[in-house]
């Protein structure tokens, strides 16, 4: 019996590696498999262009508390008046012996940096330029968010229903550093985007266009189908393999797009180290997300094509459905149910997995960038609207989270199983098809 | 006592047997329509060795059968068998067939070699079994020499003979061969000729489809011809041309005084008459075909004229249609 089941398994290993090393010479010869990947290329290194650009640009630095300014004319900024103990307003009243700070070190003195925010209430912040610990004379004045604690934030972060709210005592984290906060931020912005609509999407759905649609069709048209059809293999089997050809090219093309961006932003892109390498799950997500994605929708294409010769119109009215839900997707950050009736919906929630995972800080620097340390103009509502640092709505706007009740390593295993659930049913349905399908 | 009635007792089990001797190619009452039109009409045809030829002029039937028997379409009515299996939606049989099909359209970037042994593959053999039998078959077709240079490369006959080699490739017991000759110069068309004769020789049952009577004479006697659908005569060549000597037959000669020779000719009891065309030409009518051309060498001969040409205008399938339908091909 084993011996039987040896020589099954080696005959399909010959007609599975055979019809799959054709259909890869196939492509390499067709150009139009070369027109759509120097395509992707070149417009992912247009959007690439922009990114460098930004990162290479310094963001304004902006004096939300006026501390650069010298009120009094005296030559020392209000900031290091206050620091000191003299009176910003009086020219009579400054620093002896001291030299004035030059107006810049005042502009950004009073940075944020929370990190490790829990569920509930948390009490961070820190008076860097000590304009609340000093400058203001009662406890009152000091405690204005009324938590027993001087010039501190409370943040209370709500899990459940996804809020976090941020009551400041005033002049506590007020002047955060916007070029620093609108790197990281842009920077992560930059990878979501690019990575859930630019190669998720987009390279997701537009090399199966071209390159699955027609991988039956074309034969069928041609009559080079019934080489294979005339030889000891079922229909399924050739769908089957000439979609291993199909991954074959497409799979190692998303690989080496996602390399080579993570590449080039892990060097370019903001902070302290050599290289970013917390952004690598994020890329090996967005990867593996735009190769099941692409298995997916190449299966359905392939299967379109078998099922009618414009099959293409199919496949385009089927990418006009999941451009939606990729916007639904996007838009909603993982809130809307509506977005598990796609493919792109399960890629996505891979994407928002792997920067939960390589970032796991990352909702918390969105709520610091929309909080923007605390300035804004009060609503009708009484509800202060806050001016966000650059870069924390491009951010926020493009995370998500995967949702799906579970943690973020289990969302991406149960998203994999999805998606791969899709594919095979897709090439069930394609299969089924085509074996009943009159070849003339 | 009675015997209880419900118990029937043990079955004799009954042990599966292949069948050892079933046709290779058996079609029972098969028809074939798309939409209105039907394109086999209750065929029913067994075939087991030998070269067989399909005869039929376009649109006769000739290719839907070859697809029914391939498994590419599925048959309105009736039963297909190949090697006693049903070749709709299994494939199991093809590991014994070898399929030549008429389109023209191959791998031009692949080379003869490549082609053949991609689809040795395809029969489960392993690269080094498909590339030693890819060398056998192309060097039985003659491309030994050129099998290295790329398809697109090749002419039309080369290329025919590059898709016989790939349908040989797994050493099949039936080939079927759908036009193989079409498109072919004279030197291609002896060779592939010459291929399935020897194929024939050798035991395998060859299927080969034409609607060039004269090419398909040269390498088979077994015929079938299709019409509009239906078998309109099957059997062997002979016995079908003997039963048409029997039908009115025109002859053509050319010669160098055609008035003379007719007055030699009409002493040929079975011509019924006889016509000049144009100047050197006459034309002979007879329903003796077979009787007139034994006599006609040395009525010629005794006549003293000089003879250029002998033609039978009417010996090609339209005529042999015209003939069977009784005029309404």
């Amino acid at each position: 019996m084993s011996n039987r089941m040896d020589t099954i398994w080696s005959q399909l290993d010959r007609k599975s590696t055979a019809i799959a090393e054709f259909t890869l010479r196939q492509y390499r010869t067709r150009i139009s498999t070369w027109v759509v990947m120097i395509a992707s290329v070149v417009a992912l290194l247009l959007v690439l262009l922009f990114y460098i650009e930004a990162m290479n640009t310094e963001i304004e630095a902006i004096d939300n508390d006026g501390d650069s300014f010298d009120n009094d004319g005296d030559g020392y900024p209000n900031g290091q008046e206050k620091l000191l103990g003299t009176n910003p307003d009086s020219a009579e009243d400054f620093p002896v012996g001291v030299e004035p700070d030059p107006p810049e070190k005042w502009i950004n003195e009073d940075d944020i940096e929370w990190t490790n925010l829990k569920e509930g209430e948390n009490y961070v912040g820190k008076d860097d330029d000590r304009d609340c610990l000093d400058y203001y004379d009662t406890t009152s004045q000091r405690d204005t968010n009324d938590n027993g604690i001087e010039c501190d934030i409370i943040v209370s972060v709500d899990s459940l229903n996804s809020t976090v709210s941020i009551v400041s005592d005033s002049g506590v984290d007020e002047d955060p550093d916007e070029d620093k906060y609108g790197k990281e931020a842009g920077h992560r912005a930059f990878i979501l985007g690019i990575g859930k609509f630019g190669i998720v999407y987009l390279l997701g759905i537009f090399l199966p266009l071209f390159l699955a649609t027609g991988l039956i069709r074309e034969e069928m048209t041609e009559g080079t189908i019934h080489y294979m059809l005339a030889k000891p293999i079922a229909r399924g089997e050739v769908l089957l393999y000439r979609m291993m050809g199909y991954i074959g090219i497409t799979w190692p093309f998303i690989l080496a797009v996602c390399l080579g961006l993570c590449l080039i932003t892990g060097f370019t892109g903001p902070g302290e180290g050599l290289f970013r390498w917390e952004d690598v799950p994020v890329w090996m997500s967005i990867a593996w997300a735009a190769m099941l994605v692409s298995l997916v929708y190449g299966t359905i294409f392939c299967g379109f094509g078998i099922v009618w010769k414009n099959g293409v119109i199919l496949a385009i009215i089927f990418a006009a459905w999941e451009l939606g839900m990729a916007f639904v997707t996007i838009l909603t950050g993982g809130d809307s149910s509506i977005r598990y009736m796609s493919v792109i919906g399960w890629g996505m929630i891979i994407v928002d997995a792997g920067a939960a995972v390589g970032w796991p800080d990352n909702w918390q620097l969105i709520e610091i960038g929309l909080w923007g340390g605390g300035h804004g103009e009060e609503n009708w509502l009484g509800d202060i609207a806050y001016i966000p640092l650059p870069g924390a709505e491009p951010l926020s706007a493009f995370s998500g989270s995967p949702n799906l009740g579970v943690s973020n390593w289990l969302a991406l295993v149960i998203s994999t199983v999805v998606l791969i659930f899709q594919g095979i049913m897709a090439w069930f349905i394609g299969q089924t098809i085509f074996k009943g399908k009159e070849v003339n | 006592m009675m015997p209880d009635m419900t118990q029937h007792g043990k079955a004799e089990t009954e042990h599966w047997q292949p069948q050892k001797s079933v046709p290779v190619i058996m079609l029972d009452r098969v028809s074939k329509t798309y939409g209105r039109i039907n394109a086999l009409n209750s065929v029913s045809l067994g075939i087991s060795g030998g070269v067989t030829g399909i005869l039929g002029m376009n649109g006769a039937g000739k290719s839907t059968l070859f697809k029914l028997m391939m498994g590419k379409v599925k048959p309105s009515s009736g039963a297909i068998r190949i090697f006693g299996v049903d070749p709709w939606k299994n494939p199991a049989p093809y590991s014994r067939v070898g399929f030549v099909p008429e389109h023209e359209k191959m791998y031009d970037w692949m080379t003869a070699f490549d082609f053949i042994v991609t689809f040795a593959r395809l029969h489960g053999m392993t690269r080094k079994e498909a590339e030693k039998e890819s060398t056998r078959v192309l060097s039985f077709v003659s491309l030994a020499d050129v099998m290295h240079k790329k398809i697109g490369q090749f002419s039309k006959g080369m290329r025919q003979r590059v898709k016989i080699a790939h349908a040989l490739v797994n050493d099949p017991e039936l080939i079927v061969l759908d036009e193989p000759l079409q498109g072919c110069d004279p030197l291609a068309r002896t060779t592939i000729m010459n291929v399935i004769k020897e194929l024939g020789a050798m035991g395998r049952t060859v299927l080969v489809s034409s609607h060039i009577l004269n090419e398909i004479e040269r390498i088979t006697e077994q015929i079938v011809i299709l019409h509009n659908g239906r078998i309109l005569a099957l059997g062997n060549s002979h016995a079908i041309r003997e039963m048409l000597d029997q039908h009115p037959h025109k002859i053509a000669l050319e010669c160098d005084n055609a008035r003379e020779l007719a007055k030699s000719i009409i002493k040929i009891e079975q011509v019924t008459g006889m016509s000049f065309v144009e100047e050197g030409k006459l034309l002979i009518e007879t329903n003796h075909l077979g009787e007139v051309h034994k006599q006609l060498p040395r009525t010629i001969i005794e006549s003293g004229r000089k003879v250029t040409s002998i033609d039978n205008p009417d010996d090609d399938l339209q005529s042999i249609l015209m003939y069977l339908t009784g005029g309404s091909a």
